[in-house]
Parts: structure tokens; C-alpha cells; sequence
């Protein structure tokens, strides 16, 4: 997700090319070609300037819901209501891949949790990361938490730091908060043993009242992040 | 990129061309000649047309005029993976399913103007 106002004009884009499961669009105002993975304008009259990201999550409906109560949801328009396909996952997965990395960790369909730190980029299998959530992990010397959510779905990636200083979190299922949508999960950290909810604010103890920078984080098929993040690692455990 | 963004042009001239050079020599050619040369031409004049088209946008539509519902208003399950933003009081989920299909969506969050793209 991207702001989209350039030079402070507000331009309005739209679809103009589809280029290996991301894709390209023009804005109206000047016909410039911007990459969507990238926010970058490729060619035309802007070609060099760059889109600002906007902090997005990709959750559950579920969970959204529970956090933004007063939040607005986009409606479907009636006319594609048969295009859109809840189960769409698993029809694009058996599409064939254009780019391949043989010789690298994962298979190209493999979908990972892409961070950037600084410029440094590391790639969290999926598989893995819902299997040892939360991890705490260290990219270009910024310690990184990822939460996978109640709901077993929904991911955030903050800085694992409290008021500057590192700290280690743990699921902390036993206790928890009536207000969280399942009472019972929370994560505890070992510096201030203070509960923090799913949007990486502390509800009880010492840090009540603070909360966790976030990290942009994208979920991605494997050969996807890898074709443009070409110095990625991969999070071992 | 240098040709897609100069097709349109110089289809066109070429299919104009092919069209002139028809008309010079129609009356001098034979049956199958003519036969041949509109054969030719088709193609020509397709590319041209196509070349002005952007069928991305048959294949995937675009929201011409995005609607919203409050969260209680609609009708998604809640395993259902959306987008979510927030600016201000503005928070909005844009239903994966939705996204996926129309893959770009110029909207105004929080009075910022946003591209949600997927």
C-alpha cells in the first residue's frame, strides 16, 4: 500500500501490465509506469520518483474487527461479485513459476514473511514462523519480533526493543485480558514482565500504556521476494 | 518499455500506411492478390486497435466507485484475510478476495490519498 501523491499531486493509477504475479500501473495525470512491488516509477515523465509505504496488515477479518470497531470494510461491486474467489490461494498456486531459483532453501511457492531492515532482507518461512511464533530475531542489528496472531492467521512484525533497550518475548497463554479478542493470549516479555496484546501494546504491568514500533513486513511467495530482494537470507532455527 | 509506450503511435501510422498502400494498389492487383493483402491487413489493424486498449483492465476490472460498509454491515467471515489501514480515526479493511481480483484501488484514508495495491 502505497500514498500516492507525488510532487503534491495526488495521482490516480490503474492497471497496466501484469509482470510475474505483481504488476505494473500508470497514474492518469502524467502516463508514468510505476512498479507495484516497489512503489518506483519505471519510465515516463516521473521515472525515478518513488511512492512513500503505508504500514498495512494482513489479517483476519476476524481480528480487524475485534481492534477497529467503528472501521469501514470496502463493499463488494455487485457486477464482479463472481470474479472474487474467498479460495483463491491454492488456483494461483498451481500457476506455473516464470523465475526459479534452483539451488536456494526453499521452493518458489513457498510463502515467506519478508522484512526489510535498512536495506537488509530476510525471508521467515511460513510454515516455520507459525510453528515458533513469536520469534525474536536479529536483521542488520535491529531486533525483530514476529507474532503470529490469536487467530493463527494474522501476522505483525514489530521492533523487539522497550524504551531502547532489546527485550525477549514469550506466549503467555495461561493469563489474559477480557478486552483481547481471546481472553487468554498474550505475549510477556522478560524485561518489565508486562502482558502485550496482538497490536504489540503492553495491557498490564510495568509498560502498560506503551507500545512496540512496527515493522512492514510483506507475505510473499518465496521466488517473489528472492527476484527482488536478491541479497535476501533465510531465518534458520 | 520505450515500445509500449510507443505503440499506440506508430501502430497506428503503420496501419494508416498499410491502408494508403492498399487503396494505390487495388486496382492493379488479381483476385488472390487482394485476397491476400486484406489477409495482411488484418493483423495490422488489429495490433492498432489493441495497442490503444488497455485489456488488463478487461481481465481485471476496476472499482469505478469504491463503496464502504461499517464492520457490523457486511457479510465477511471472520477467517477472511483483508488489508487493513489506519490514519487517524480512518481504519479500513480491503477483503483480500476483492483485492486479488481488482489488484489497484485509488482511496482517501484519514484525508491521505492511498493506492491499495495487491
Amino acid at each position: 500500500m502505497w500514498t500516492r501523491t507525488v510532487n503534491g499531486r495526488a495521482l490516480h493509477f490503474y492497471l497496466a501490465g501484469i509482470n510475474n504475479q505483481n504488476f505494473l500501473m500508470r497514474d492518469t495525470e502524467t502516463g508514468t509506469w510505476w512498479q507495484q512491488i516497489t512503489g518506483k516509477a519505471i519510465y515516463g515523465p516521473l521515472k525515478g520518483a518513488a511512492l512513500n509505504l503505508v504500514l498495512s496488515d494482513e489479517i483476519t477479518f476476524g481480528e480487524w474487527r475485534s481492534e477497529f470497531p467503528g472501521g469501514q470494510v470496502l463493499a463488494p461491486v455487485p457486477r464482479y461479485v463472481k470474479e472474487y474467489d474467498d479460495n483463491w490461494e491454492p488456483e494461483v498456486a498451481k500457476l506455473p513459476v516464470v523465475i526459479n531459483f534452483p539451488g536456494t532453501e526453499l521452493k518458489s511457492r513457498d510463502v515467506v514473511i519478508g522484512v526489510t531492515v535498512a536495506g537488509a532482507a530476510r525471508a521467515y518461512p511460513w510454515e516455520t514462523f507459525a510453528k515458533q511464533s513469536p520469534i525474536v530475531d536479529r536483521v542488520n542489528g535491529t531486533p525483530l519480533l514476529l507474532v503470529l496472531g490469536p487467530d493463527g492467521k494474522s501476522f505483525r512484525v514489530f521492533v523487539s526493543r522497550i524504551d531502547g533497550s532489546d527485550a525477549e518475548f514469550f506466549l503467555n497463554t495461561a493469563a489474559g485480558d477480557a478486552s483481547d479478542a481471546k481472553p487468554g493470549w498474550a505475549l510477556l516479555d522478560t524485561t518489565t514482565t508486562s502482558q502485550w496484546n496482538f497490536q504489540g501494546c503492553a495491557i498490564s504491568g510495568p509498560s502498560s500504556g506503551k507500545c512496540l514500533d512496527r515493522v512492514p513486513a510483506l507475505k510473499d511467495y518465496w521466488f517473489d521476494w528472492r527476484n527482488y530482494h536478491p541479497g535476501t537470507t533465510v531465518y534458520k532455527h | 518499455m520505450f515500445l509500449r509506450q510507443h505503440a499506440p503511435l506508430w501502430t497506428l501510422i503503420a496501419a494508416c500506411a498499410c491502408l494508403v498502400f492498399t487503396f494505390i494498389l487495388w486496382p492493379n492487383l488479381r483476385r488472390w492478390q487482394k485476397a491476400l493483402l486484406v489477409l495482411s491487413l488484418a493483423p495490422v489493424v488489429f495490433s492498432a486497435v489493441m495497442a490503444r486498449l488497455n485489456y488488463f483492465e478487461w481481465m481485471f476490472h476496476p472499482i469505478d466507485s469504491a463503496q464502504f460498509l461499517p464492520q457490523a454491515g457486511n457479510k465477511l467471515d471472520a477467517k477472511e484475510m483483508v488489508m487493513a489501514v489506519r490514519f487517524d480515526a480512518d481504519a479500513r479493511a480491503y477483503p483480500i478476495s476483492q483485492m486479488a481480483y481488482h489488484h489497484v484501488l485509488n482511496d482517501v484514508v484519514g484525508g491521505v490519498p492511498m493506492a491499495v495495491t495487491y
